[in-house]
C-alpha cells in the first residue's frame, strides 16, 4: 500500500493524542440486559461531548466524566437510557430490551415504518460485514443474503454486473432487474457498481407487490432500497477501511487438452497415429489455453470516512478506491468514489439537506469470448520460437519470425517424412488467439453523478411537507481498438470504435408525510407527486485504415466508415399516497396507491392504476401471550398488490422509446454513384400497448421464539403477471420479424424462510445461524397465439426454446441423446486435439421409427427450484468467526462453450455417410440435451475470520476507538452437478426471457482470498 | 397553518404542470413518426428510394439482420457445381449445407434470404399504399418502381423456394392466413407478370441504380423464358437490343467489373466503399480468410474446366489462383482489394467494405437471353439473329470460331462462363431442365447428397414453427 498515505494517517493521529487529557473522574461500570447477560459493544456517550466508548466483551466500560455530566447507553435492540453522574463512580446499568428488537426501522418507499407494523414481505440486511467481501460491486456482496433474491454471477470479468432476480422472471421483454434506489432517490441499475460498500448501512428489499406498489409501474420487479451512512451526534469519527485480495479463477477439467493426452487415446483406439497427431506431437508445444486467458489477480480497496456532525447538522464524508484486477487476460476496473452528505435542522419548522456522489469507473474489457480461445488446439505457441518457427510454410509466410504470433495456418503442408508428402493440421485460418485479446483495447469509463436537494417543512406537529430535487447524471465513453495483429486481416482491419451516452435522470417530488398518535391509535400518512425525466444522447464513430498501432485516433484513420448520433426522451409522471394505520401496536393495516402517467406508452393506454392493501396482527401482543416466555413475538401478514412494469427491451432505443408510433428511420442507398438518402420503416407500432401488471398476494408471518433466539419469517407468494409485453416473432413475411405486443400470464409462486437461531449467548463464545431458503416456481399460465412457439437465438447456431403453456416460461426444446457415434464412423476423431462428434443417435420419443419433430420434447429449463444459504457466526472473545455456504438447485444451462471447445462445427466431426449405421436417427448434438446441463451448485461463499482488538490495548493508543483485522474467502469450495463440463454454471448470456439460459463459455468463477483491516478513530 | 397555505399550493402547482399533455408525449428527434409522412412526392420518393437500400442488405455479420443479395450467391452459385466452401474443414455448418446438399430447414441463410425479400416487397407495399398522395406527374412511375422491384424479390423467391405467401399490400402480423398460406407459383407470376407489365410501361432508361424499363423489359423477358413464353421474351430482348437505347457490350470484359455504371450495365445495385451501411460484404467472403468465413464461392474443379473449354479471354478476369492456397481458385470478379497482376486497384481501404456494385442485369445477359427465346425450347437453332448475338458474346472474349448451329447445350456453357458468378447458374439449369442431371452427377462425382428435392430450399423453419401447422414444408425437409 502507498506508504504515503500511511504516514499521513500516522501524523493525523498523533495530532489527536495531543489534543485529549483533562482531569474528570474515572467512571467504570458493566451494561448488561435483563437477564443479567453483559452487554459488548454497547455504545456510552458524555452527552454534549464528543467523548465516547464501548463496553468490552464482558460488558465493562471505562470513562471519564464529571459529574453533573449524562452518560448515554445504547444499543441495537435495547432501550436508550441516560444516567447522571454522581460521586458514584461505578455503574451496573440494566438496558432494557425494546420491545424485542422489534421497535427497529425499516426503510419503505417514501418513508420509514417501525418493522413491528410491517405488513408487507421486506428483507432488511444491514451492513455488519459485508465490506470485508472482496468483490468490487455492491450486489456481489449481495449473494444469499437474502431469502427471494437470486444474485447470480452470470459475467465474471471484472466490475461486470451479476444478474439480480427477486421473486422469479415475471416478465418477458421487460426489465428483470430489481428497481434501485439510494436513499430515496431511483437510480438506475448499473450504480450498484459504482456504490462503496463501505459507506452503506443498509440494504431493504421490497418484495411482495404490496411493498412494491408505492413504486407502480416499477414495482414488479422488486425494489432493493439502500441507505447509506449517516452522522451521528457527537465526536466526529473517522475510518479507514482496506483489504486487499488474491483472485484465482476457476478451470474446467473437461475443457483442458493436451497432445500427448489425446495421442494417448488415439493409440489406445486404433493402435497407431495418424500423421496429423504425429507431427502436432513433433512441434513440442503443449498450451494450456485456460492458463493463458485466465491470469487470477488482485484486488484492492481503500475506503476513508469522516462522519460526525452537532445537534442540528449531521455529515458524512467518505472516499473510496478500488482496484480490481480480475481474473481474465487483461481485464480490470477502477474506482473512484466521493460521497457528501449534509443534512441541517434550521428550526423546529424546517430543514433541509443536500448529499453529492460523484464516481469514476475504468474498466479494460477481455475483449474475446473465452470459448473461441479455448477451442484452440494446444499445439499452437502464443510466439513463435526457434524451435517452433522451423515448420513454418515458407513459400506462403516468408516473413513470419521468432517472437511473432504463431498462427495455425503457419504449420500447413508440412512435410513430415520428408518425402515431399504434406500434412495439414490448422482448423482456423484466424490470427492466434492471444493476439485477439492482447492486440485489442476495450474500455468502458464511466462517470456517474447523483445527488439531491430536499427541504423539509414541519407544517404542524404532524403533518410535515417534503420536496426533494434530485438527478443522476452518467456519461459512458465506450472505446475498442482492434490493432493490426489483432485479426487476419492485418492493418486493412484495424479499427478504432469510439462513442459516448449522456443520460440525465431528473425527478422533482413533494409529499406530504402525516404522523399522529392518539390513545391507542398510529396512523401515519403520505401523498405526493413526483415527475422524472430521462434524457438520452449518443454518439458514435467508427475509424478504419489504419496502417500501425501508432496512433489510435479518428483522425488517424483513412476512413470513418461509421458516425451516428441519437437522442431520445422519456417521461413519468405520478400521484401516491399511502396510509397505515395500528391498532395498540396489534391491528395493522396499510394501504397505497399509485398512478402513473408514462411517456412510452400510447394515449389510451398512457396512466395506470396500482392499488395494494395490506393487514397484520401482531398475535404476541394479545394479552393471552403478552407475557409468554416461549412466544416473543408472532405477527401474521397478508398483503395484495398490483403492480406494473413497463421497460422493455427491443434492441432498439428508438423502439423503447416510442413503441406506439410507427417510427421511420434515415437510411441510404447508392444511385449512381452517389448516396441518396431515404426512410424506412423501423417497426410495427402498437399504440394500444400498454403496462405489464402483476398481482400478488403474500401471506407471511414473523416469529421469534425463547426470548427471540429463534427469530424469522416465512413468506408464501403467488404472483401472476398478465398482458405481458413481448417483443414477439412474427412472419417475416409482414417485413419485421419482432412487434411488441401484450400478450398471456406468468405465475411466479414460491415460498420463502428465513431463521436465525443463537444457539449459544454465553458472554465470551456467541454463535449464531442463519438459514435462508426461497423456492420458486415459474409457469408459463397463458400465451395465446404464441402458445407452443420454437424459438432460436442465433439462426445460425439454432438450438430451439418452447414457450409452452403449464410449462417455465423458456423451456429448452429437441431431441433425447440415446447414444455417441462410435469413432471409428467419425471422419477425424483425434482431429482437432479434443474434438468430439457433431452429431449423435436420438431417441424415437413416439416409437413412429423414425426420427422427425415429433420426437423432440422439453429439455429441461433455466429457472432454479431452490436457493439457500446457511450462515454461522462466532464470537470468541476478540475473535470472530463466520461462514456461508449458499447454493442453487433445479436450474439446466444450454453450455454453447461445448460446441465450440469440443469443435462440434467442425466437418471433421461429421459421421462418415458411407460406413455410418442409421444415420436418420443421428441429429447434431446442438439439437439435443446433449449440451443441456445441469447448472445447480454449492458453494462456500464467504469465509470471514477477523480480529477486534481489545479495548484496553486501544485506550492506550487514545486514537483508536476501533480496530479490526481479518481475513476472507470467497468460494473457496465451488461444487457443481455431475455433467457440468463449464467454469460457471451460472453464466448466462443475456436474451429474451423466452430464450433463457444460453450459456455461451463466458468467463470463470473466481475464490477470492484476501486480507483486511478496520480502523476507526 | 401559514406553512399550509404556501406549501399546498405549490403541489397543485406541480401537478398542473406535470399533468400538461405535452409532458407525456414527447415527440421522437431521431426518427420520424409515419404520421404525417407520406404525403409529397418527395417523401414518397424516400420510400422509393427506401426499398434499393432493402436490396442492398446490411453489410455485417449479425444473424438476425437483412443480408438480401449479399448472401444470395450461397443460394444460386454455391448451390451449383460452378463454386463450393473453400477446403469443408473451415467452413462453418451453415454455409456448409450448400456443398454437400444438406441443405436444412434450420439453414440462417436461407432465413435470411426468404426473411430480406419479403422485407424489400415490404418496401415497395409501402410505396403503392400511399401512391395516392403522388402527383400525377409522378404517380404513374413511382408505380411502375415499386412494381418493379416487388416482381424483382418475387421472381426471386419464386424460383427458390416455389409456392409462397402473396403479400400485395403492408399486412399486420395477425393477418397469419396471408403469411402462412403458400399461393401456386402460377398466381405468384402472375402478380410479377402484372407488375413488371406496369413497370415497363412506366418507366424510362435513365438509371442503372434504380428501376428502368430496360431493366423492367430484361427481367420480363427472363420470367417468360422461365414461362417458356419465347416470343414475347425475343420481343422484349430486341426491344432492349434497340441501339438507340445505348446498350453495348464494353470491349473490355474486365470494365464490366471494374468500371461501374458502363453501358452494358442495365441494373445494378450500387454500393460505397468504406461505409458500413452502404458497402457490400460478398466481395470479401470469396476471397481466403478476409471475410467472416476462411473463404467460399470458390471455383470447382468442373468450373475451371469449363472455363478451359469456353472461357476465353474473360477466364483472366473470371477466376484467379488462390497466392496462399495455390490449389485454390478464387472468384476474379468484384475484388475488393485489388489484384497488382490484372491491374485491379482496391476499392477499400478495408475489403470487407467493400463498394462493387453488384451487376443484376447487363446487356451479355440479354443477349444471350435473346438466343434462348430464339431457341425457344428445342435442341438447337440456325437463326442467324441467334447466331449473331450469341456470337458478339463471344467475339468480346476473344473466341472467333464460326457458329452455325447453337445448341442447347453450347447456349447453357455459354452462359456459363459468361455470366459466371453473378448468381445466374442455378436458375439457369432450372430453366434450360438440365438442373436434376447436371447437379446429381456433380453431386455423385464429389460425393455429396443431392437429390431432386434440393432443388427447392425449405421454408425457414422459423416461420413452420410460428405458423403451428399453417405453413406447410416443402418435400424432403
Amino acid at each position: 500500500m502507498k506508504l504515503r498515505i500511511k504516514l499521513t494517517l500516522l501524523a493525523l493521529l498523533s495530532l489527536q493524542l495531543f489534543s485529549y487529557g483533562q482531569e474528570q473522574l474515572v467512571l467504570s461500570g458493566t451494561v448488561t440486559d435483563s437477564s443479567n447477560i453483559p452487554i459488548p459493544g454497547a455504545n456510552i456517550i458524555v452527552m454534549g461531548t464528543n467523548r465516547g466508548v464501548y463496553t468490552d466483551f464482558d460488558g465493562n466500560f471505562i470513562i471519564n466524566a464529571s459529574k453533573g455530566e449524562v452518560l448515554q447507553i445504547s444499543y441495537i435492540g435495547y432501550e436508550t437510557k441516560d444516567i447522571t453522574i454522581t460521586d458514584n463512580t461505578t455503574y451496573a446499568v440494566v438496558l432494557k430490551e425494546s420491545a424485542s428488537e422489534l421497535d427497529e426501522v425499516v426503510i419503505i418507499g417514501y418513508g420509514t415504518q417501525k418493522k413491528s407494523h410491517l405488513t408487507g414481505a421486506i428483507s432488511k440486511v444491514v451492513n455488519e460485514d459485508l465490506e470485508q467481501i472482496a468483490v468490487s460491486r455492491v450486489d456481489d456482496a449481495l449473494v444469499g443474503q437474502v431469502s427471494g433474491v437470486n444474485v447470480q454471477a452470470t459475467e465474471g470479468e471484472a466490475g461486470s454486473a451479476p444478474t439480480i432476480r427477486i421473486r422469479g422472471t415475471a416478465s418477458i421483454s421487460g426489465a428483470l432487474s430489481p428497481l434501485i434506489v439510494v436513499d430515496g432517490q431511483v437510480v438506475d441499475n448499473d450504480y450498484l457498481g459504482a456504490l462503496d460498500m463501505n459507506n452503506i448501512a443498509s440494504f431493504e428489499v421490497l418484495k411482495d407487490a404490496a411493498s412494491t406498489a408505492i413504486y407502480g409501474s416499477r414495482g414488479s420487479r422488486g425494489v432493493i432500497m439502500i441507505s447509506t451512512k449517516m452522522g451521528k451526534e457527537g465526536k466526529t469519527r473517522f475510518s479507514y477501511n482496506t483489504y486487499t485480495g488474491y483472485k484465482r479463477a476457476r478451470q474446467s477439467d473437461s475443457y483442458y487438452f493436451s497432445v500427448k493426452k489425446e495421442a494417448q487415446t488415439e493409440l489406445e483406439a486404433t493402435g497407431t497415429l495418424s500423421d496429423r497427431t504425429m507431427y502436432k506431437q513433433q512441434i513440442g508445444i503443449d498450451t494450456d489455453w485456460q492458463d493463458i486467458i485466465f491470469t487470477g489477480g488482485v484486488i484492492t480497496s481503500h475506503s476513508i470516512g469522516a462522519r460526525g456532525g452537532s445537534k442540528n447538522t449531521k455529515f458524512s464524508v467518505s472516499g473510496n478506491y478500488t482496484h480490481d484486477e480480475g481474473v481474465l487476460l487483461k481485464d480490470d476496473f477502477k474506482k473512484y468514489n466521493i460521497t457528501l452528505k449534509i443534512d441541517t435542522k434550521v428550526s423546529d419548522l424546517f430543514s433541509f439537506g443536500a448529499n453529492i456522489t460523484p464516481t469514476f469507473t475504468y474498466k479494460d474489457r477481455f475483449d474475446g469470448y473465452a470459448h473461441d480461445i479455448l477451442r484452440q488446439p494446444p499445439w499452437l505457441p502464443i510466439y513463435h520460437n526457434s524451435n517452433t518457427i522451423q515448420y513454418v510454410n515458407r513459400d506462403i509466410y516468408p516473413d513470419v519470425q521468432i517472437g511473432n504470433y504463431a498462427v495455425q495456418r503457419h504449420f500447413d503442408d508440412y512435410d513430415l517424412y520428408g518425402n515431399g508428402s504434406s500434412v495439414n493440421i490448422s482448423s482456423t485460418s484466424n490470427t492466434n488467439p492471444a493476439a485477439k485479446i492482447l492486440e485489442r483495447d476495450r474500455t468502458e469509463d464511466r462517470f456517474k453523478l447523483y445527488g439531491s436537494v430536499y427541504g423539509q417543512f414541519n407544517i404542524t406537529k404532524d403533518l410535515s411537507f417534503k420536496t426533494v430535487f434530485s438527478g443522476d447524471f452518467q456519461n459512458a465513453k465506450n472505446r475498442r481498438w482492434q490493432g493490426v495483429e489483432a485479426s487476419r486481416n492485418g492493418a486493412a482491419a484495424a479499427q478504432l470504435d469510439i462513442s459516448s451516452q449522456n443520460v440525465l435522470h431528473l425527478t422533482t417530488e413533494s409529499y406530504l408525510t402525516f404522523n399522529k398518535k392518539f390513545n391507542d391509535h398510529e396512523v401515519n400518512a403520505i401523498a405526493g407527486v413526483s415527475s422524472e425525466t430521462w434524457d438520452t444522447e449518443y454518439e458514435s464513430v467508427r475509424g478504419t485504415g489504419y496502417d500501425s498501432d501508432l496512433l489510435q485516433t479518428i483522425t488517424a484513420a483513412t476512413t470513418i466508415s461509421l458516425a451516428e448520433s441519437e437522442e431520445y426522451e422519456k417521461r413519468l409522471f405520478s400521484l401516491f399516497g399511502r396510509l397505515n394505520y395500528a391498532y395498540k401496536d396489534k391491528y395493522l393495516v396499510s394501504l397505497s396507491l399509485r398512478r402513473d402517467g408514462n411517456s412510452a406508452l400510447g394515449p389510451s393506454n398512457k396512466y395506470g392504476f396500482f392499488p395494494a392493501a395490506s393487514v397484520g396482527w401482531n398475535l404476541a401482543r394479545e394479552d393471552f401471550l403478552k407475557n409468554s416466555k416461549t412466544i416473543n413475538n408472532l405477527k401474521f401478514r397478508f398483503s395484495y398488490g398490483i403492480t406494473g412494469n413497463e421497460t422493455f427491451n427491443t434492441g432498439s432505443n428508438l423502439i423503447d422509446n416510442y413503441p406506439y408510433l410507427a417510427l421511420l428511420e434515415p437510411s441510404t442507398a447508392v444511385v449512381d454513384g452517389s448516396l441518396v438518402s431515404a426512410f424506412n420503416p423501423v417497426n410495427i407500432a402498437n399504440p394500444g400497448l400498454q403496462w405489464e401488471r402483476t398481482k400478488e398476494i403474500n401471506p407471511g408471518v414473523d416469529f421469534g421464539f425463547f426470548g427471540n433466539r429463534i427469530t424469522g419469517s416465512f413468506e408464501y407468494y403467488e404472483k401472476e403477471s398478465d398482458k405481458l409485453i413481448l417483443y414477439n416473432p412474427v412472419s417475416t413475411t409482414t417485413g419485421f420479424a419482432n412487434a411488441l405486443v401484450n400478450i398471456g400470464e406468468v405465475r411466479n409462486e414460491g415460498y420463502e424462510l428465513e431463521v436465525t437461531t443463537r444457539n449459544i449467548m454465553s458472554s465470551d463464545f456467541r454463535w449464531s445461524t442463519t438459514i435462508i431458503g426461497s423456492m420458486n416456481k415459474n409457469t408459463l399460465v397463458d400465451f395465446a397465439d404464441s402458445n407452443g412457439q420454437i424459438l432460436s437465438v442465433d439462426s445460425k447456431r439454432a438450438a430451439e426454446w418452447i414457450n409452452l403453456e403449464g410449462e417455465p416460461i423458456s423451456s429448452f426444446y429437441g431431441w433425447v441423446v440415446d447414444e455417441e457415434i462410435s469413432p471409428e464412423h467419425i471422419l477425424d476423431p483425434y482431429h482437432p486435439v479434443g474434438s468430439q462428434a457433431s452429431g449423435v443417435y436420438v431417441k424415437d420419443l413416439n416409437g413412429d421409427g423414425l426420427i422427425d419433430n415429433d420426437d423432440r420434447t422439453i429439455l429441461g429449463n433455466p429457472y432454479p427450484d431452490l436457493l439457500w444459504s446457511i450462515t454461522n457466526d462466532f464470537k470468541i472473545g476478540n475473535f470472530d468467526f463466520s461462514f456461508m455456504f449458499q447454493g442453487s438447485h433445479g436450474a439446466e444451462v444450454r453450455n454453447m462453450a461445448d460446441q465450440y471447445v469440443f469443435n462440434h462445427f467442425n466437418s471433421t466431426q461429421q459421421y462418415n455417410l458411407q460406413t455410418t449405421p442409421n444415420q436418420d436417427f443421428i441429429r447434431e448434438k446442438i439439437f439435443t440435451n446433449s449440451i443441456i446441463q445441469d447448472a445447480s451448485y454449492v458453494a462456500l461463499r464467504n469465509v470471514n475470520i477477523g480480529y477486534n482488538f481489545p479495548r484496553n490495548l486501544l485506550e492506550r493508543t487514545k486514537v483508536f476507538t476501533r480496530a479490526r483485522i481479518y481475513a476472507s474467502g470467497q468460494n473457496l469450495m465451488y461444487l457443481t452437478a455431475d455433467g457440468y463440463t463449464g467454469f460457471n454454471p451460472e453464466s448466462i448470456i443475456s436474451t429474451s426471457a423466452t430464450t433463457y439460459g444460453y450459456q455461451l463459455g463466458g468467463s470463470p468463477i473466481f475464490s477470492t482470498i484476501s486480507l483486511g483491516l478496520n480502523l476507526e478513530f | 397553518m401559514k406553512f399550509l397555505k404556501i406549501v399546498l399550493p405549490i403541489v397543485f402547482i406541480f401537478i398542473a404542470i406535470s399533468c400538461n399533455k405535452d409532458f407525456l408525449e414527447p415527440q421522437p428527434i431521431s426518427a420520424i413518426s409515419e404520421e404525417g409522412y407520406f404525403k409529397t412526392d418527395e417523401e414518397l420518393e424516400s420510400g422509393i428510394l427506401n426499398m434499393y437500400d432493402g436490396i442492398q442488405g446490411i453489410n455485417d455479420r449479425n444473424t438476425s439482420s437483412n443480408h438480401s443479395i449479399q448472401y444470395e450467391f450461397y443460394l444460386t452459385e454455391i448451390r451449383t457445381d460452378n463454386t463450393r466452401g473453400k477446403g469443408s474443414v473451415d467452413s462453418d455448418a451453415d454455409q456448409a449445407q450448400f456443398v454437400n446438399y444438406n441443405i436444412r430447414a434450420t439453414n440462417g441463410i436461407v432465413a435470411d434470404y426468404y426473411r430480406s425479400m419479403y422485407n424489400i416487397i415490404y418496401r415497395a407495399n409501402v410505396v403503392l399504399d400511399n401512391l395516392d398522395v403522388a402527383s400525377e406527374a409522378n404517380s404513374a412511375k413511382f408505380e411502375g418502381e415499386a412494381k418493379f422491384v416487388r416482381a424483382y424479390a418475387y421472381f426471386n423467391l419464386v424460383r427458390l423456394f416455389g409456392d409462397v405467401p402473396l403479400v400485395e399490400k403492408v399486412i399486420a402480423p395477425l393477418e397469419t392466413e396471408v403469411s402462412y398460406t403458400r399461393v401456386e407459383s402460377s398466381t405468384i407470376y402472375k402478380l410479377i407478370e402484372d407488375d413488371l407489365l406496369t413497370a415497363v410501361a412506366n418507366l424510362d432508361d435513365n438509371t442503372k441504380n434504380r428501376a428502368s424499363k430496360a431493366a423492367a423489359q430484361a427481367l420480363m423477358a427472363k420470367v417468360y423464358l422461365t414461362l417458356g413464353e419465347y416470343s414475347q421474351a425475343q420481343t422484349l430482348c430486341e426491344s432492349i437490343m434497340n441501339p438507340a437505347r445505348g446498350f453495348s457490350l464494353e470491349s473490355n470484359f474486365k470494365d464490366v467489373f471494374y468500371s461501374e455504371g458502363n453501358d452494358e450495365v442495365i441494373f445494378a445495385i450500387g454500393y460505397e466503399p468504406d461505409l458500413i451501411k452502404d458497402s457490400q460484404g460478398f466481395s470479401s467472403e470469396w476471397l481466403n480468410a478476409v471475410g467472416y468465413t476462411a473463404g467460399v464461392n470458390y471455383v470447382t474443379a468442373e468450373m475451371r474446366e469449363a472455363f478451359d473449354q469456353f472461357g476465353g479471354e474473360r477466364t483472366l478476369y473470371s477466376i484467379r489462383q488462390d497466392v496462399i492456397q495455390p490449389s485454390e481458385y478464387q472468384v476474379a470478379k468484384y475484388i475488393p482489394n485489388g489484384d497488382e497482376n490484372l491491374g485491379i486497384s482496391p476499392i477499400a481501404s478495408d475489403p470487407r467494405l467493400a463498394g462493387n456494385d453488384w451487376i443484376v442485369i447487363r446487356y451479355a445477359d440479354v443477349l444471350l437471353m435473346h438466343v434462348e427465346a430464339i431457341l425457344a425450347g428445342a435442341e438447337a437453332t440456325t437463326s442467324s439473329n441467334a447466331i449473331e448475338s450469341f456470337k458478339e458474346v463471344r467475339n468480346r472474349a476473344g473466341i472467333t470460331t464460326e457458329v452455325t448451329t447453337i445448341t442447347k447445350e453450347d447456349l447453357l456453357n455459354e452462359r456459363r462462363v459468361e455470366l459466371a458468378f453473378e448468381n445466374q447458374r442455378f436458375f439457369d439449369l432450372l430453366r434450360f431442365g438440365e438442373a436434376q442431371n447436371v447437379l446429381s452427377a456433380y453431386s455423385t462425382e464429389n460425393k455429396y447428397n443431392f437429390t431432386s428435392s434440393d432443388l427447392l430450399l425449405p421454408i425457414p423453419s422459423s416461420e413452420i414453427n410460428l405458423s403451428k401447422g399453417l405453413l406447410q414444408q416443402n418435400p424432403g425437409y
